[in-house]
């Protein structure tokens, strides 16, 4: 399905020299010398995976996820598929609509398709024909690619895809992250790229994926891979003072104990909780942040923190900065099984007064970082407004930018029932 | 009434992505070796409690991203610390380059009494090595630093280093330490001295009653 593209001669290089195939399976006990991670490499067909294409490791679903009942799977799908058909009308005229089946979970057979047109990406694509390959074809920054080959291995190595030295899951996650580097050579590569890509590589080909990838870092969380990374630390300071208010008994707690939101927060927000939750909830958030942009993010990250200290007994497990700090980095999975999080998510939603309050924040944070931007320097200005422009080049006259979902928050007062 | 320890401090792991910086601590705190991990986003750590002239010295270890762009983050956290492991990887001279880098930095932001140690990490990757034994001695002696060849593959030379390092702090806190030995009931928080108020280990603190 992916078109075959020859690695360039320095990644050939490189992945010639990582040895082992296998050797990353290690650890996944009697199974791992068994299982064939790529069938290319050893022609094993032979495959012990959770539904999710995982091998093992603390993401690994034990199958024992209920599944919905399969009339109702089709039922979403053909909605689906009718959404498709009409998608510019479903996004201006029923937005609402678009954003409850979001929160129910996008059928996982429809996913990459709607993943692609929620974030516009699929324009970008279309928009862009050759354009990948252009950029494969460039040599790239050395700076940028020693990093980005160091890392190819160290992202969901117990996934079937990442998981053998050199296979296509990792060279075509080096082609996405080279491919950007290229593509914003002022940007770079920044290590958290790494997961994001490789997330939406596990559902779709290196290029949409490279296109996706884009919108993610320039509409979705502009500014939080780039140099300084100081998008992630506004947010974290945004996030801990939206907690005082949702959840001051978890607020007190962090801040006793003087932990940062940095700390935490800092993989949760960079890597859209792809290492932190069960696979099941990563792609049920994804689905909604897909659709609704970052104040996703913000609210999963509120609704963990209840779950992992908002009561007196859970606060009792965790006396201490180290206890805190453990508990926060190995949520467990029972903790935050997916029906939870999106429920607790859409009561959230109901209680309007928060949500406005939450609103008035994120004006906030905008209005910050429009004084964030003019106290930038002038080139870096200069450098928006060319990327602005390219932008809407390659956009050629397109309509909306609803990447972002933020013209939509405001309609988002009424509160779905979620049934799903 | 059994003491869970007698000091208190943090160590700072740095160096450039990928040279096992992870490795490194996972194989000192829980004596494991994953080949397969992931890298590190943001600032992670761990403890560990280990004996030193019959004290028993708590440390906790902060791990950090390696990538440049993380310093934003990492830098805030130099001034908390007693030691710094600097970590370049013998199989890549890049990363013994930038040890001077890392050191200059840790002049900057770190507080002066600071201990260095330097480790070049990856000595059972013999076959690929880049660095020399002698090149890391030679600067480790210019900086001043004591300097190990670790492997956290097979688990080399890697209590070594830490204890090397712990020694090295309690060394240079030793008026506070002499204190400690005066009146044996208390503990003593280095890393809470290093601040206004004590951000002590909560569940130590706890145990103990009433420290700050």
């Amino acid at each position: 399905m992916l078109p075959s593209h020859p690695p360039s001669p320095n990644y050939l290089e490189s992945a010639s020299m990582m040895s082992g195939t296998l050797e990353s399976l290690s650890g996944l006990g009697e199974d791992g010398s068994s299982i064939g991670s790529d069938s290319e490499i050893n022609g094993l067909a032979v495959r012990r995976t959770d539904k999710y294409g995982f091998l093992g490791g603390t993401q690994y679903s034990e199958g024992s996820d209920k599944d919905i009942r399969v009339d109702v799977a089709r039922q979403r799908e053909l909605k689906w598929l009718d959404m498709f058909n009409n998608w510019d009308k479903w996004v201006s005229r029923r937005f609402q609509k678009v954003k409850l089946r979001c929160r129910k979970g996008i059928p996982s057979s429809l996913r990459a398709k709607a993943w692609q047109l929620l974030s516009n990406s699929k324009e970008l694509l279309d928009s862009n024909p050759g354009k990948f390959e252009e950029l494969e074809r460039e040599q790239g920054d050395p700076k940028w690619l020693d990093i980005i080959e160091k890392d190819l291995h160290r992202q969901f190595p117990f996934h079937e895809m990442f998981a053998a030295r050199g296979g296509h899951g990792q060279q075509d996650l080096y082609r996405v992250l080279k491919a950007y580097t290229v593509y914003r050579p002022e940007e770079g590569y920044c290590q958290a790229q790494a997961p994001v890509a490789a997330v939406l590589l596990m559902h779709m080909p290196a290029e949409h994926a490279f296109w996706c990838l884009v919108q993610i870092c320039e509409t979705y969380l502009p500014g939080y891979y780039s140099a300084g990374l100081e998008a992630i630390q506004l947010d974290g300071e945004i996030f801990f003072s939206l907690l005082r208010r949702v959840c001051p008994m978890a607020y007190r707690h962090l801040k006793k104990f003087k932990i940062d939101p940095i700390l935490y927060m800092t993989e949760w927000f960079m890597c859209v909780f792809s290492r932190t939750l069960p696979w099941s909830c990563v792609l049920r958030v994804w689905d909604m942040f897909f659709c609704e942009g970052v104040k996703i993010v913000f609210r999963v990250g509120l609704v963990l923190l209840k779950q992992m200290l908002g009561s007196v007994d859970k606060l009792r497990e965790v006396q201490g900065m180290y206890e805190t700090m453990e508990r926060l980095r190995n949520i467990p999975p029972e903790s935050v099984r997916e029906d939870l999080l999106v429920q607790e998510d859409d009561r959230k939603k109901k209680r309007s007064k928060e949500d406005k309050k939450k609103e008035k924040e994120e004006e906030k944070r905008k209005e910050k970082e429009k004084k964030k931007d003019k106290a930038d320097k002038e080139s870096q200005k200069k450098e928006k407004e060319r990327a602005e422009k390219e932008k809407k080049k390659e956009k050629g006259g397109k309509k909306k930018d609803r990447g972002g979902g933020e013209a939509e928050e405001k309609n988002g007062a009424t509160a779905p029932r979620d049934s799903a | 009434m059994a003491k869970q320890y007698d000091v208190l401090f943090r160590l700072l792991l740095l160096g450039d992505s990928g040279v096992g910086k992870t490795c490194l601590l996972c194989r000192f705190t829980d004596n494991e070796f994953h080949p397969s991990h992931i890298s590190t986003i943001g600032v992670d750590f761990k403890m560990k409690t280990l004996e030193i002239d019959g004290i028993k010295v708590r440390i906790q270890i902060w791990d950090t991203a390696g990538q440049e762009r993380y310093q934003t983050i990492t830098k805030q956290y130099y001034r908390r610390a007693q030691g710094i492991f600097l970590v370049y990887d013998i199989t890549s001279e890049r990363s013994f380059q930038h040890i001077m880098k890392w050191a200059s930095d840790v002049d900057e932001y770190a507080p002066d009494n600071i201990q260095r140690i330097l480790i070049g990490n990856k000595s059972d990757e013999e076959e690929k090595r880049q660095v020399a034994t002698g090149q890391g001695n030679k600067l480790a002696k210019d900086y001043g630093m004591d300097f190990f060849e670790t492997s956290a593959s097979t688990n080399y030379n890697i209590t070594e280093s830490f204890t090397r390092l712990a020694e090295q702090v309690l060394a240079a806190n030793k008026k506070d330490l002499d204190l400690l030995r005066a009146s044996v009931t208390d503990e003593l928080n280095l890393a809470a001295l290093e601040e206004e108020e004590g951000i002590t280990d909560g569940a130590a603190a706890s145990q103990k009653g009433c420290w700050c």
